[in-house]
């Protein structure tokens, strides 16, 4: 088995079997790479031999001819950067609608609630007739309820910005793998990092909780839980990276310790200090909202980034580069 | 930056070397990207009238429900 490319200008050289890949899916490779490696049968999944790349030199006398894609200036070479940063931005403020407007209908209910309930707490403990100064007083609560839908767009936006400059890192070497399972691989992760950890470490507060007096702490904590997740699944990704010559369920155990040891070492953080003043139901109606529209928001960003990513695949390259099948039938284990 | 060289014979080294230059300004803007992505994040979730002195608590407040809604603490 070749395993390694023969010369930097040798376009049929294929990619080695120790290319490290996070991702566990196969290539579809209906071409002539799988008769040059007959032993690819007992590959773990994900290191199974790659479509024949070519080098970027060698690559862009065909691209320039060929390449008619959406994103702006025909490629000629260079990397895939770009066109990925347009993915995760559209991803990014798809993603962040569709969660700002679950929110709208369905969680901003609950917080018109819990803040009047503040505001009568409020009132019983100062009965003085001082005007309650809460935070309404900038904008009304149907400006706030915009606001909400335009902050989770911005902020989809900018996580869909630093999604594409992570993901093109991580398959820089690779950047012609199949498309959609990579999405939802690298979207699992990245819910886990920036979502689904830090939530569970500092569940989400409605509306009348959280002293004013705290919240530098708080923020400070908030941030460390997310640096925390986004370190540890870099380091669960190693993991699954470099135990690959190792047999599958040792691999996947491995991965799945790490994590569970990543969301141990959130609780080294200290505690939110804050009392929490509300009803178990309100609560716990408002943090699982909370929780779905994270998890909405990455599931429409893993399925625009993912369906793109294989649009372009098909407007780009067509049927001679052995990605004939990924926009049906590709395999993704 | 001409790509119309890239037209010609694929052996060219100056091929080679465009398509470098063309990454590197790639990353570049990559990188410039995630530090508006960065600023951002944090007007949203983490500003509290500080980011611009002018804008007060006013993007605090107008980002406040997204902010209770994703977890972000606030007051």
């Amino acid at each position: 088995m070749p395993t390694s490319p023969n010369s930097p200008n040798s376009p049929t050289a294929p990619r080695t079997s120790s290319d490290p890949s996070p991702d566990p899916s196969p290539d579809p490779s209906p071409d002539s790479s799988s008769t040059l490696s007959p032993d690819s049968s007992s590959d773990p999944p994900g290191e199974s031999p790659k479509s024949p790349e070519t080098t970027e030199a060698s690559a862009a006398p065909e691209a320039a001819d060929t390449s008619r894609t959406t994103h702006a200036p025909t490629r000629t070479g260079g990397s895939p950067v770009l066109p990925l940063l347009g993915r995760g931005m559209v991803a990014g403020a798809l993603g962040g609608l569709a969660a700002g407007l679950f929110s709208l209908l369905l969680a901003e209910p609950l917080m018109d609630k819990a803040i009047r309930a503040e505001e009568a707490r409020s009132h019983e403990h100062e009965p003085a007739g001082g005007a309650v100064q809460h935070h309404e007083e900038l904008f009304s609560r149907s400006t706030q309820h915009a606001g909400l839908v335009i902050a989770l767009v911005v902020a989809g936006l900018a996580i869909g910005v630093l999604f594409a400059v992570a993901y093109a890192l991580v398959h820089r070497r690779d950047p012609r793998g199949n498309p959609w399972p990579r999405a939802l691989a690298f979207c699992a992760a990245a819910f886990c990092a920036v979502s689904l950890f830090p939530a569970l470490r500092y569940p989400a507060a409605p509306p009348g909780v959280g002293d004013a007096g705290t919240v530098g702490d708080r923020q400070e904590m908030w941030l460390g839980a997310v640096v925390i997740g986004v370190l540890g699944m870099f380091l669960v990704w190693q993991v699954y990276v470099r135990l690959a010559a190792r047999p599958v369920p040792v691999r996947q155990c491995a991965v799945a310790v790490t994590a569970v040891a990543v969301l141990a070492l959130l609780w080294a953080l200290p505690d939110n200090p804050d009392p929490v003043p509300v009803s178990a139901t309100l609560l716990w109606d408002f943090r699982m909202l909370s929780l779905a529209s994270h998890v909405l928001l990455w599931a429409v960003f893993a399925g625009v980034f993912g369906g793109l990513g294989l649009r372009a695949l098909r407007t780009r390259e067509p049927v001679t580069s052995g990605a004939a099948g990924y926009g049906s039938t590709a395999p993704v284990s | 930056m001409s790509v119309t060289s890239a037209h010609s014979a694929p052996h060219s080294d100056t091929a080679a070397i465009q398509s470098a230059t063309i990454e590197t300004r790639d990353w570049l803007i990559a990188a410039a990207a995630a530090i508006v992505a960065l600023i951002a994040l944090y007007a949203v979730f983490m500003d509290n009238g500080s980011l611009i002195s002018a804008t007060g608590d006013y993007l605090h407040e107008f980002a406040h429900d997204g902010r209770h809604l994703f977890g972000a603490p606030c007051h």
